[in-house]
């Protein structure tokens, strides 16, 4: 299972992030928490820190080397999920502000009852690629295999389904996420191949990878999970479209005639 | 957190809820997910938790349990009474005692500002600690009681030993950093493994007092329900529940509340008018020593016979479990499986094959400190 580290190569860690509910909050707080619709990067280094054992205060700067590469293999649909929070002895619940002593007050008038809205990913796939130096992924790897805390898609609740981690890749995030299979679910593939009529031996999905040269720009890179000192900062993305085998059996032969542009797919027309 | 040795206590729950509505939304229907594309009933981690916790406490001695306070000084100043200090004296002991803690005090005399989550174990710790000489420092003055409190390990007893609920569940305060406590459980919420749609009970209540004049109802309305087989799955982190415990028989004992306590616990909602409280028809729990390993990927093509669909949920279960295992490896180290299927059944036979023969709950909770005990290299003493 561990391949002992040889050299200073890079290597990339692939993870297929499935389970029934994720959530992959970046900026919101307090009552209403919502998801990007991909995994964050703070997201994954959580995860990734959280199976090597890391407490919230433990430094994260060898885990922010990474290059980061998220790929849409399922995109899922919006959950809304209402929540309600009570003391069980009927007691009004705390403010969330404090006063001038920084202690949290008692609401009031009396509240008993506080209504948070916490948003998920219902039925949704991604394949993360994580490229680093070639020890760190193998470490990486053998603690996701290990785990030190229990994982989960972004917010406790959300328990992974395996396998999480697929085998490294030896090249570059780029190649990795081209040629790692599509990972979508048995019934959303079939749906793929009854929608559109074909058994395809290649799917485009949607990609957002690091990049310095990017076009866009995301505020999810964590300087510390420390809850005293949390803070973000920025980095570069491109987004972009990778074809990818689809790994279906008996693929229609590839269709020469139709080489152009059509924007229908996205649809699925 | 530096941990040698780790193991997972992973418990599967396959059980079946009449017409319920256990876990509403907005709307005051049931929840629902979408999962393998099709829709799911959905009961969130969060109401388990509490129907788990609030069962937890229902039971397990109140020396164990631990109540959240906000009151822990004057708590602990009613039990310094057994060390022959009572009234002022105890309070202003009381005090001091909880002074090196930093905790900003309440409005109210003797309130602290936030709900604490210690244990009446953590409490009598402390009264032990000034147990042998405390009307001794009761008479000293304010300066001199400062000085003899300081070198006491007040603060260490109540971060050390935390009570089983916190263990389990953990605790957060929001500005003092170190005395949170991460979790050891981790609660998926539970799916049903057949596609379910939402129904509605349309109802009238009639006035029982007009017994002749109007024929109409006295209201009406309707409640959203739906019935379901669910797939509930938890896991316990047995090296975190130590962490939190710093006892091995505490995590033990702990450990086995809780899948006793998560198997048999139900959320209330709508209770008085579903009558919904079941108990499952299958537990199965597995000690790994790798990682936690749920299965709901079992159900995410519905399960759609028409009957049974609590024995082909079992049996999918099972077969998921043995095909992951063979895929991936990391077989549990321990694994029990409790069901109320006909031994005689085909999917009993098959839960059999792979799972191992089936036994008790009270005998499969009983069994598990044995085999944690020893992924983890632990002594046990009992």
């Amino acid at each position: 299972m561990t391949t002992p580290p040889t050299g200073g190569g890079r290597a990339v860690l692939l993870l297929r992030l499935a389970g029934p509910l994720q959530s992959w909050g970046d900026r919101s707080a307090f009552n209403r928490r919502e998801t990007r619709p991909e995994p964050t990067k703070s997201g994954v280094i959580g995860l990734l820190a959280a199976a090597q054992g890391r407490a919230r205060e433990d430094d994260i700067t060898d885990l922010l080397q990474v290059r980061l590469g998220v790929r849409v293999d399922q995109p899922g649909t919006l959950l809304r999920d209402f929540h309600t929070v009570s003391d069980y002895r009927g007691r009004p619940l705390l403010q969330a502000g404090v006063s001038a002593k920084g202690v949290q007050k008692p609401t009031s008038p009396a509240k008993n009852t506080h209504v948070t809205q916490r948003f998920y990913l219902q039925d949704a796939v991604f394949l993360v690629a994580v490229e680093g130096p070639e020890a760190l992924v193998t470490a990486l790897h053998d603690a996701v295999r290990n785990p030190a805390f229990p994982l989960a898609l972004g917010r406790r609740s959300c328990v992974p389904t395996q396998p999480l981690a697929l085998k490294p890749h030896t090249g570059d995030l780029d190649t990795a996420l081209r040629e790692t299979p599509w990972q979508a679910s048995e019934h959303a593939r079939s749906l793929h191949c009854r929608r559109t009529g074909t058994r395809p031996a290649r799917i485009d999905l949607a990609a957002t990878v690091d990049d310095p040269d990017g076009n866009d720009v995301l505020a999810d890179v964590p300087q510390s999970f420390d809850p005293r000192r949390r803070a973000f900062t920025n980095r570069t993305v491109r987004h972009t479209w990778l074809s990818v085998p689809t790994d279906i059996p008996n693929p229609d032969p590839p269709d020469d005639t139709d080489a152009g542009h059509d924007p229908f797919v996205l649809l699925g027309w | 957190m530096t941990v040698d040795r780790r193991a997972y206590l992973d418990v599967h729950v396959i059980q079946t809820v009449p017409p319920a509505n256990l876990n509403r939304d907005d709307q005051g229907n049931p929840k629902e997910a979408y999962f393998g594309g099709v829709r799911r009933a959905r009961v969130s981690s969060q109401a388990w938790k509490r129907a788990t916790r609030t069962e937890l406490a229902s039971h397990v001695p109140e020396l164990e349990r631990g109540t959240r306070t906000k009151r822990i000084a004057a708590e602990l100043a009613s039990r310094l009474g057994r060390t022959g200090v009572d009234g002022e004296q105890a309070q202003r002991l009381a005090s001091f005692l909880l002074a090196p803690l930093g905790i900003k005090a309440g409005k109210k005399a003797g309130d602290t500002a936030y709900l604490l989550f210690y244990g009446h174990r953590q409490l009598e710790d402390v009264v032990d600690l000034v147990a042998h000489r405390a009307p001794e420092l009761a008479a000293l003055d304010d300066d001199a009681l400062t000085t003899a409190v300081k070198d006491l390990a007040v603060v260490d007893k109540l971060k050390t030993g935390h009570p089983m609920e916190v263990a389990l569940f953990g605790r957060m305060v929001a500005d003092i950093a170190s005395l949170n406590v991460d979790a050891s459980v981790q609660v998926a919420h539970a799916l049903s493994t057949h596609p379910v749609e939402l129904e509605f009970d349309y109802y009238t209540a009639v006035d029982d007092q007009n017994l002749a004049d109007e024929t109409g109802a006295g209201m009406i309305g309707d409640i959203g329900f739906n019935s379901a087989t669910l797939y509930r799955y938890a896991t316990v982190g047995l090296h975190q529940l130590h962490a939190n415990l710093t006892d091995t028989d505490a995590a033990l004992t702990a450990a086995a509340a809780f899948v006793r306590d998560f198997a048999r616990s139900m959320p209330t909602g709508y209770q008085n008018a579903f009558a919904h409280r079941t108990l499952p028809s299958m537990v199965a729990v597995m000690v790994r020593t790798e990682q936690p390993v749920n299965l709901v990927s079992a159900f995410e093509e519905p399960v759609t016979v028409t009957d049974g669909i609590a024995a082909a949920s079992a049996v999918r279960l099972a077969e998921e479990y043995q095909r992951i295992t063979n895929a991936w490896g990391g077989a549990p180290v321990h694994t029990a499986v409790c069901h109320t299927f006909d031994e005689k059944s085909p999917a009993a036979g098959r839960i059999r094959e792979i799972l191992g023969a089936a036994s008790p709950f009270p005998q499969l909770t009983e069994g598990l400190a044995g085999p944690l005990a020893a992924a983890m290299g632990w002594d046990r003493t009992a």
